[in-house]
């Protein structure tokens, strides 16, 4: 998978015929074969432009609204980029006129060991559902699998799991990389820096990290869109797709097979109900 | 995933943490948060009925189970308590139409995520009890009670206290 | 630093038999903040609540902390008593410690105790962040809306209007009237429904303050007590009202025949008709649906036979507006469909008939001229068997229910029918007679004695045809018996069952409804004219079954409600309602999904101070918040807090044991 040409093409396009002040793509890493997210508003950085199968971020992330009050951003997005896209647009968190969206048929991109990473693997949806343009051959939505290690969690005892999940949060040193990598995460003021949140005197401590960790989880629940991109911010390398899959996992299985994004004008799970949802779980 | 409680002669060993045991007189402690509308309302009629039920429930009342916010759960599981019972009106019948519907799905989806970081799953409970039913409130107050007592003390993410 | 009061009730012997109230008062004193707890024997009574005032003062307390009963019983009695001391009134915390332990731990006195502390803990921590609220004043429209246009609507909105307050009366048929139009007289003192109800139907119309829409339904309901509008779709008539003078001409011409619904499809009606001759407003309209010029561009007689060319083709629906402050609904009720009773052979048989067929049939405006008759070959049937509890209280094919008024109009029908046909006899199948009213027993009794009717206790098991004859086979279970009556006619009670609309117009409306379809009131007891949302009422049958002098009751006590609302120019509401904070609001707008009365719109405020720049923000319209709190638990940025449920005060509570 190698669309850098076309990217750049369009790119020149766009400023050519000024729809565009700002372009959001990858470019190569200096260090390593990485890429890192590029921001250029100059015509003559185009040729910098890449994407490969190493083009791992949610470029999403860089329109917060700021971005696309003013400013009009063209964007390349994947399909799990274009779900969470598609998410803020709903939400009001994008103009959509301000937005020049090109829309990548994605085919999977690697993880650090240059393997095909988990969530490419798994995904439901590798096509943009979102776009202005779209580069490559969509090969449609793909059927729903509950990811390997929430499988293999499950099976485990309850208090080894507890053990485990102890360890994951007491490693986290909340510094909220998560949060600020995570295009949904955009929160004028995030619940964890108010005065009357149970959280905002969390000290770093795994109680602290554990209540940030669940409340943060259960603010993307129906939402995440298995993006990954806390996960490759964490700088302790914590398995924070765990508790987006489990959310994900109980919400396919008893809400309709929701899943987040997916539609134009759909909230996520927790904004709508059904008169048939499970209910034998209460009392 | 498992439900299996261990037992242990006399002692009250901690479903979530083996290392943990607590006398076998040990009382737990179980926070209560009820819709003003129905189940407040139906705990207040069993109070006026006089049917007894363990006194290990504290209430909180709260408009409506929609009020309830899933960090409730959390930070009652991290500071005081040792289970949860939140309960509300059965569905159709709540006072603010459609609250206890969206209560429902955050319910299954928090109950589920506690279960999968290391809760038992009966340590979070729900339940629907309208204001008519003094005599079922008493009987879930009792079964969640029971529950808890053999899941022993809850001791995770409780010792810093922050 | 807060100053908190903690004031421990006895209750008599209800809280002090069971908990240790002098340690729990004890146990109190020992956090910092209390500065005063004290016990007395019956907080709520005056001394008591002198008590309570009098520490508010002498002790400067910033919050009060009262363990007595639940808080659904004096919470209002203990915040008056703080108003009164100049404190205001939602700084009391209730802590609950009779319903909730001293009641329900009996034998436990310990335990009991423990927990007493505890709430009063929780109680405590959560006065300490209490807020000042006030009560929040909304405007009133004064004008009520009637939906429905029988007995019950009429009767409200007569007496609304009597107290000159504007009435809007939409009635979905051509004319208002309703059920008891069709009846023929009514129970228990045989008074023509006609003559007491037709006066009424011309009040309506005359009446000053009454607006009726009829032929109409309401299609939207915005707002919230004392501000609604309501959006009322005027079905197209085809028939100018205005210049219509109600001649007949048309409806003598029109050459299309239809089933007259008001007679239960006995006789036929017109495409151009009116209801029946009494109707008000007593103008014809065109049945769409029948009518060859709207169906195929045919005919146009009733136009060129207009003199005054009210006749209009070309209409069409039309919406409307009006802003009201309370809502009626008055909707009545419909009839169960016997059909699953196949045993009886209903829809084989065309001599079965329902009890409202037979009304029509009795009734001297009817399409048999008042004269019973057999559906099959039109003679007057001599043997009549009446079957009570057709659909109701029969779990297996009907309603779990009792319809209440079929034993009543049962009886009357034996007296009619004797009235109507001196040499007949009546024989009624029953189950129970529930004949529980001012005269009813009395009016079974006359059924019984002077018509001599045979009451026959026990469920009939089958109809059959023997000749023109119909064999009744049931059971007398006071004999014990197998008992078979040869019937001329069969009429069944059918079960009173919930208008088909009732369910659409609830969700419309925004008010709850039973597993039946009729309209839940606010409380069975104490409150059951009111529904839970506040400012819209219910009268009569959409409500529950009723008979007459009960649905007219209710329909004042409707309007005595209206009346009540509408007394103020303002109307006070609790001020436990959300807010929103717009700094952390980043305007997802997922608040505006989950909440179930439309409180939360949108608003653009400025950027930054100053900015000429918008951003968009949730906003709350408090006078239609009810205080749910569904918005607060789903937003992520706890941009929104409900007043009396905020998120410190709940952390309080969850800590503070």
């Amino acid at each position: 998978m190698d669309h850098s040409k076309q990217i750049q093409d369009i790119a020149s396009k766009l400023f050519a015929e000024n729809k565009i002040d700002y372009f959001v793509g990858y470019r190569q890493n200096a260090i390593d074969d990485s890429q890192v997210p590029y921001l250029i508003s100059d015509p003559a950085e185009i040729p910098r432009l890449v994407f490969t199968d190493r083009s791992v971020f949610n470029l999403a992330n860089y329109l917060k609204p700021e971005h696309t009050r003013r400013k009009r951003v063209g964007l390349v997005v994947k399909g799990c980029d274009s779900r969470a896209l598609n998410l803020m647009l709903t939400e009001s968190q994008v103009k959509r006129e301000n937005v020049y969206i090109i829309g990548i048929c994605c085919e999977g991109v690697l993880n650090e060991k240059g393997e095909k990473a988990q969530n490419c693997i798994e995904c439901v949806m590798p096509d943009a559902v979102v776009y202005d343009e779209m580069i490559g051959t969509p090969t449609g939505k793909r059927e729903y699998i509950v990811n390997a290690d929430i499988k293999e969690l499950a099976t485990i005892a309850l208090e080894k799991r507890a053990d485990y999940f102890e360890d994951i949060f007491s490693n986290c040193i909340r510094c909220n990389a998560c949060r600020h990598s995570c295009p949904l995460c955009y929160c004028a003021k995030c619940c964890i820096d108010q005065e009357t949140s149970t959280l905002y005197h969390g000290a770093n401590t795994s109680s602290g990290a554990m209540h940030a960790l669940m409340t943060w989880s259960l603010h993307l629940a129906g939402r995440c869109v298995d993006c990954r991109n806390c996960e490759k911010a964490c700088p302790s390398h914590l398995p924070l797709h765990l508790l987006h899959k489990q959310n994900e996992s109980v919400i396919y299985e008893n809400f309709q097979q929701h899943l987040a994004g997916m539609e134009k004008d759909d909230r996520g799970a927790f904004y709508k109900y059904s008169l048939s949802d499970p209910d034998d779980f209460i009392l | 995933m498992e439900t299996e409680v261990k037992e242990a002669q006399g002692k009250i060993i901690s479903a979530e943490n083996p290392d943990i045991v607590a006398p076998a007189d040990w009382q737990p402690v179980i926070m209560g948060i009820l819709c003003n509308w129905c189940s407040y309302a139906g705990s207040d009629l069993t109070g006026t009925s006089r049917i007894q039920y363990p006194p290990n429930i504290r209430i909180i009342r709260v408009p409506c189970s929609s009020r309830v916010d899933p960090w409730f759960i959390i930070k009652s599981l991290q500071t005081t308590a040792d289970g949860v019972l939140i309960s509300g009106c059965h569905p159709g019948d709540c006072h603010y139409i459609s609250g206890n519907y969206f209560a429902r799905r955050r319910f299954l989806v928090t109950k589920k995520l506690l279960n999968f970081v290391g809760y038992h799953e009966n340590r979070v409970q729900f339940s629907w009890v309208s204001a008519a039913e003094g005599p079922k409130f008493a009987k879930v107050v009792a079964k969640v009670t029971e529950d808890i007592k053999k899941l022993g003390p809850l001791h995770r993410y409780k010792k810093e206290n922050f | 630093m807060a100053r908190v009061g903690v004031f421990v009730c006895y209750c008599g012997a209800n809280i002090a038999d069971f908990i240790d109230v002098p340690a729990v008062v004890e146990e109190a004193k020992k956090i910092k903040e209390v500065k005063i707890s004290v016990l007395y024997k019956y907080m709520c009574s005056d001394p008591g609540q002198g008590m309570i005032r009098d520490a508010i003062v002498q002790n400067r307390l910033t919050s009060v902390v009262v363990a007595a009963c639940s808080p659904r019983m004096h919470e209002k009695t203990f915040r008056k008593a703080l108003s009164d001391a100049g404190m205001n009134p939602y700084m009391l915390e209730v802590a609950n410690i009779r319903e909730h332990s001293s009641w329900v731990h009996q034998k436990d006195k310990k335990a009991a105790t423990e927990k007493a502390n505890d709430l009063i803990r929780m109680a405590i921590a959560k006065s300490i962040a209490n807020e000042q609220l006030h009560e929040i004043s909304v405007p009133v429209t004064k004008r009520a809306l009637v939906i429905g246009g029988g007995i019950a609507g009429i009767q409200a909105a007569l007496d609304i209007a009597d107290a000159r307050i504007p009435v809007t009366l939409v009635e979905k048929s051509p004319s208002i009237g309703g059920r008891m139009a069709q009846l023929d007289e009514t129970f228990p003192t045989l008074d023509c429904s006609q003559c007491i109800l037709t006066p009424k139907m011309v009040d309506v119309a005359s009446h000053p303050y009454i607006e009726l829409i009829p032929y109409s339904e309401v299609i939207e309901l915005d707002g919230y007590v004392g501000n609604y509008k309501a959006k009322i779709k005027k079905k197209a008539s085809y028939v100018d009202f205005s210049s219509c003078t109600g001649c007949g001409a048309c409806t003598q011409k029109c050459p299309v025949k239809v089933p007259n619904e008001f007679n239960m499809n006995i006789d036929k009606r017109k495409a151009i008709y009116t209801p029946f001759p009494q109707a008000v407003p007593n103008k014809p309209v065109i049945d769409a649906t029948h009518c060859t010029m709207l169906l195929k561009g045919k005919c146009g007689i009733c136009a060129k036979v207009c003199e005054k060319g009210s006749i209009n083709f070309k209409m069409v629906d039309e919406v409307i507006e009006r802003e009201v402050g309370a809502v009626v609904i008055a909707t009545g009720y419909d009839l169960w469909d016997p059909k699953p009773y196949e045993e009886y052979g209903v829809g084989r048989y065309k001599d079965i008939i329902t009890s409202l067929e037979f009304e029509r049939m009795v009734s001297a405006s009817g399409p048999t001229n008042g004269v019973p008759i057999r559906p099959s070959d039109g003679k007057v049937p001599k043997n009549v068997v009446f079957i009570k509890c057709i659909g109701s209280r029969d779990e297996a094919k009907g309603i779990e229910y009792c319809s209440k008024i079929c034993c009543m109009y049962t009886a009357k029908h034996a007296i009619l029918l004797h009235h109507k046909v001196h040499d007949s006899h009546a024989y009624i199948f029953y189950m129970d007679i529930r004949a529980a009213g001012k005269g009813y027993e009395e009016f079974v009794k006359r059924a019984q004695v002077e018509t001599a009717a045979t009451y026959l206790r026990g469920r009939v098991s089958k109809i059959y045809k023997k000749g023109d004859k119909l064999m009744v086979r049931g059971e007398d279970a006071q004999i014990g018996q197998v008992v078979e009556v040869e019937a001329d006619l069969v009429v069944l009670a059918t079960a009173v069952i919930a208008p088909k609309d009732n369910p659409s117009l609830a969700r419309l409306l925004g008010v709850s409804y039973d597993k039946y379809g009729y309209m839940s009131e606010a409380h069975p007891k104490l409150r059951p004219v009111e529904t839970a949302k506040a400012g819209i009422f219910l009268a009569g049958c959409t409500q529950a079954p009723k008979d007459i002098p009960d649905t007219v009751a209710q329909a004042s006590a409707c309007a005595a409600k209206v009346c009540g609302l509408f007394a103020g120019d303002t109307l006070k509401k609790d001020p436990m309602v959300s807010t929103i904070n717009n700094e952390f609001c980043s305007g997802c707008q997922n608040c505006v999904k989950v909440c179930p009365y439309q409180a939360i719109v949108t608003e653009e405020i400025p950027l930054g101070h100053g900015s000429k720049e918008l951003r968009t923000v949730a906003k709350i319209n408090e006078g239609v918040c009810q205080g749910c709190g569904s918005c607060v638990a789903i937003c992520r940025s706890m941009a929104i807090n409900l007043a009396g449920f905020t998120d410190p005060q709940i952390i309080n509570e969850i800590v503070a044991i």
